[in-house]
């Protein structure tokens, strides 16, 4: 009974010195994404025009490595989404979606950067329905974490515009 | 096997004894074996008299000089014992000896309550809460009813569904046993809850650890048995109806229950309903990742549900025989926290969801359990026969706006207005069957020999593919051994040999995805293929070894067992968005059974009026399946979510749990508990973090005042519990650091005696000081949803009738 206990004590003793001895430090911070400076575009309540392109640009960092980021723009004609913008924007009258634009794409981040300028052209294809749309942008790090963003934007045909 | 009991009817005996002469009158219960029953509560002449034996079993109530006594006795596992009487003379005993209830699943043994019996028969460490409990500590659903176990935590999705957690083990981990038969719904899913009626439930055991040998797969980190309505005593005919009231969601809810026994047949009936709205937390807003979302009157917006329960169960009891029929059907439907469901968190019409807090809107689910049982149990000298069959069907279905995503079509096709808010669907027919060989060979050894077979078929509809259909077979059969080695200690050994089949089905979307020819053919559209056909065939070898050691006041257990886990389909060939988690979803054909080692120990010491109880356990995975978020991020159909994939990785896992009773004062107990687990995973991509749903380390001081009954009031309690919880920083992505937190709860009630029947009344205010806390291992912890606010739990149980007939 005695030999159990001591081993038992010693088991119990060397788990809590495993434990205690936190071997190397894990990566526990999210990525973070700045969208808000003079540089980046859009910016909540921006507006982008049919048939023409844009160039999406953001500051992405992180403590240990970026992973990728994704960029997807849907319509939000139901207003049922919403930005993380505490401010809101004005927006049209609700509608049902005909022929929304919808992008979808991952962009990769090369390896072992901490901090990325990121710059992406995207093409607004002409005849798409205007109006609201919602822009998001997931930014993930190498060890899984993952930061979201999302603002409004407004597609606009310029050339209906009254100008 | 143990040792099997041999009687089945109640018996009453008289015996003299040289006992003192007294005005009172004088009784003993006893078990089966003639070993004293301590607590058990004796009731004269429909509730004139309560009393409640002592550590001897003796009891004595005052002798009101009638000419006929009519005494019931009542103690958890045995059988209600109700009987009129003549008064004895002065000066004789009552010897009252108690049958144990029919438990098909559970052996026997010679000790004098359930819990030291259960104990004994365990070499894992194993937790019991009873109808007390469960109705002293009556949460929303079974496993927050069944919460404030050391090591036990409940997963709770909403004020209305949870399932269990077991040392952090959970989901496909768990294997739940109803009536002898694996319950068996969509446990893989994050937002499924137990489809059980907690009110139905008579007793629940808890084994914290693997228990493949005799459950097979999924029993890896525990099992939870749970026994339904117990056997009528004979020639009664009764019924209670329990009414329920909570605060913070407005629940209102009750359970009418009639059960009646001539001789040998017998049948039970409930009908149970209840009705809650949307939660209430003390916060006025929540943060789900980045987006605010305002609440109204800290309403978790569109978190109200409903739920229906009925069950009937007929049957023979006579010596040598049981046999019991049940169905039962569970019915629910709950709203999902409607801006945390879909690809992003939402903003929704507050005013049409803030209208009312009662109706249940989109996202929601609806879930629909049918069970049929059939129970046999059959003994003849050292032989003992169990056998259950079992069917469930388990329909469940996810209902909300549709969303497009990926190359879905933006307006959904048709005009069918069902299928268009069909989000996922999934129905199961389950059939098992268990068979059980106990008996005596020689004088050491109790053996039995057991098969279990288990089919299940699973149908998947809706418009959101996450699982493809799938059939899965199983067949075990096992051999297991208790080897007596003196009175006192017993070693334990049991071998098994599973082989399971998992088949799923090809699936392809319903909606055309335009696909660049690799040759240069242009662009086609084509109905891309989800999931691929798979047929993959698992084996396993089980074993564990244990060693059970009862003393007078110490006892000590130890086992090493190993468990194991067929892969889920969900696991295998999973390729979807999870809508409540905003990340994409894809299974590994390539994972192999999951496997188990572990190691237990328990140590308890017990004394009148003191106790310590330390459950140390080591668990180590060479492959653990784990859900790995990636870097990655689907562009196609997982609409830019991120892609997190099945792998398998060595985990590390161990803690244990303390226990310490002691009685400060005449009538107050107090109870001392406390948890921890440590996690690590040895390899793969997270190495060095711990496994997702890791507990934090938490105490539990429970006071508990009972002072003696006076005139109608009978057996009054009040008391408290404090609940610490410490911080979790050992997390792994996409989890967050949850604080510590602090609740204190009050629970106070009593039985009132009067016009011959005896009514239970209790009130409980769960989280008193309405502290606004996360919960790790909460369903809405990641989308950073706070618990449920102070909540008065009001309950009180009506007896229909208290007459013999």
């Amino acid at each position: 009974m005695i030999m159990k206990k001591t081993i038992i004590f010693t088991a119990i003793l060397a788990m809590a010195l495993y434990v205690s001895c936190d071997k190397e430090e894990r990566d526990t911070e999210l990525p973070e994404i700045f969208m808000g400076g003079e540089e980046h575009f859009p910016h909540n309540c921006d507006t982008i025009y049919l048939g023409e392109s844009f160039t999406f640009r953001a500051l992405f960092t992180d403590n240990f490595e970026l992973g990728s980021y994704s960029i997807d723009i849907h319509h939000n004609f139901d207003h049922h989404s919403h930005s993380t913008d505490v401010a809101e924007c004005p927006m049209d009258a609700g509608k049902a979606a005909d022929d929304p634009f919808l992008f979808i794409r991952q962009f990769e981040i090369p390896a072992g950067l901490r901090e990325y300028n990121a710059s992406q052209v995207i093409e607004v294809p002409e005849g798409v329905d205007t109006g609201d749309y919602h822009l998001m942008v997931r930014l993930t790090d190498r060890t899984g974490w993952q930061a979201i963003r999302g603002i409004s934007i407004k597609i606009i045909d310029a050339e209906s515009q009254p100008d | 096997m143990k040792k099997a009991f041999c009687l089945l009817l109640v018996i009453l005996v008289f015996a003299n004894s040289g006992a003192q002469v007294n005005i009172a009158i004088e009784g003993r219960v006893v078990n089966e074996n003639n070993s004293p029953l301590a607590g058990a509560t004796v009731a004269v002449n429909n509730g004139k008299h309560f009393t409640v034996t002592d550590s001897e079993g003796y009891f004595r109530i005052p002798d009101d000089r009638s000419d006929s006594l009519k005494i019931t006795v009542s103690f958890v596992g045995y059988e209600k014992y109700a009987r009129l009487t003549e008064t004895p003379e002065k000066g004789s005993l009552i010897l009252i000896s108690l049958t144990p209830e029919m438990q098909l699943l559970d052996e026997v043994s010679v000790v004098s309550d359930l819990a030291a019996r259960i104990k004994r028969q365990e070499t894992v460490s194993t937790e019991i809460a009873d109808r007390n409990h469960i109705s002293m500590h009556r949460g929303g659903s079974l496993m927050s009813s069944v919460n404030g176990i050391p090591g036990v935590s409940a997963i709770e999705i909403g004020s209305g569904h949870s399932k269990p957690l077991i040392r952090g083990l959970g989901f496909n981990r768990v294997v739940v046993v109803e009536n002898g038969i694996r319950h068996e719904g969509q446990q893989w899913g994050a937002d499924h809850g137990l489809e059980i009626d907690q009110y139905a439930v008579d007793r629940v055991e808890i084994v914290k650890g693997p228990a493949s040998v005799m459950y097979g797969s999924d029993a890896i980190g525990g099992v939870m048995r749970i026994y339904q309505d117990a056997v009528p005593a004979a020639n009664t005919l009764s019924g209670n109806i329990e009414l329920s009231g909570r605060s913070n969601n407005n629940l209102i809810g009750g359970s009418a229950f009639l059960s009646g026994r001539r001789n040998q047949l017998f049948f039970t009936s409930r009908f149970t309903l209840l009705d809650y709205a949307d939660y209430k937390i003390p916060a006025d807003s929540v943060e789900i990742y980045s987006f605010h979302v305002p609440l109204n009157d800290g309403r978790l917006r569109n978190t109200a549900g409903n739920e229906t329960g009925i069950h009937a169960s007929a049957g023979i009891i006579k010596p040598g025989l049981v046999a019991r029929l049940s169905a039962s059907h569970i019915n629910s439907a709950s709203g999902f926290f409607a801006n945390a469901h879909g690809l992003e968190p939402r903003m929704v019409d507050t005013e049409l969801y803030d209208y009312s807090d009662r109706d249940i809107m989109f996202p929601s689910q609806e879930v629909s359990h049918l069970k049929l049982t059939g129970q046999v149990r059959y003994e003849k000298g050292i032989y003992r026969f169990e056998s259950e069959a079992g069917f469930q069907n388990n329909f469940r279905q996810e209902k909300n706006n549709y969303v497009n995503h990926g190359y879905m079509p933006a307006v959904f096709p048709g005009d069918n207005g069902s299928l268009q808010h069909l989000e996922r669907e999934f129905n199961k027919n389950i059939f098992s069957l268990n068979i059980r060989n106990f008996f005596e060979a020689g004088r050491r050894h109790s053996l039995s020999l057991g098969i279990n077979s288990e089919y299940q078929d699973n149908q998947t509809g809706g418009y959101a593919f996450i699982i493809p259909d799938f059939r899965l077979l199983s067949t075990g059969i096992y051999l297991y051994d208790r080897i007596s080695l003196g009175s006192r200690t017993n070693l334990h050994a049991g071998i098994r040999y599973d082989r399971g089949r998992v088949q799923t089905e090809e699936s392809a979307d319903w909606f055309p995805t335009p696909v660049e020819d690799p040759d240069g053919g242009g662009i086609e559209d084509v109905f891309l293929t989800r999931a691929q056909a798979i047929d993959r065939t698992f084996n396993s070898l089980s074993m564990s070894v244990g060693l059970n050691y009862t003393g007078e006041l110490f006892s000590l257990r130890a086992n090493i067992g190993k468990g194991f886990r067929m892969p889920t389909p969900k696991e295998l060939a999973a390729n979807g968005v999870n809508y409540h988690y905003f990340r994409y979803e894809k299974g590994n054909n390539a994972l192999q059974a999951e496997e188990s080692w572990q190691a237990d120990l328990n140590f308890e010491y017990n004394r009148p009026q003191f106790g310590v109880e330390l459950s140390p356990f080591f668990n180590y995975f060479p492959g653990y399946i784990y859900l790995d978020p990636s870097y990655r991020m689907d562009y196609m159909y997982g609409a830019g979510n991120q892609v997190f994939e099945y792998t398998q990785n060595q985990v590390m896992r161990f803690g244990g749990e303390a226990r310490v009773r002691f009685d400060p004062a005449r009538n107050v107990s107090a109870v001392l508990t406390g948890d921890y687990v440590y996690s690590e995973q040895l390899s793969g991509n997270k190495k060095g973090f711990t496994i997702p749903f890791s507990p934090p380390a938490s105490l539990r001081f429970s006071m508990l005042f009972s002072p003696k009954g006076r005139g109608t009031l009978q057996e009054p309690f009040a008391g408290f519990d404090i609940e610490y919880a410490g911080k979790q920083t050992r997390i792994v992505p996409p989890e967050k650091e949850t604080a510590a937190y602090e609740l204190v709860h009050l629970v106070a009630g009593t039985k009132v005696a009067g016009n011959n029947r005896q009514f239970e009344i209790s009130l409980r205010v769960h989280n008193l000081l309405n502290r606004r806390y996360l919960n790790h291992v909460s369903y809405y912890r990641l989308i950073n949803a706070p618990e449920a606010g102070r909540n008065f739990i009001f309950s009180l149980k009506v007896p229909l009738t208290g007459n013999n007939k």
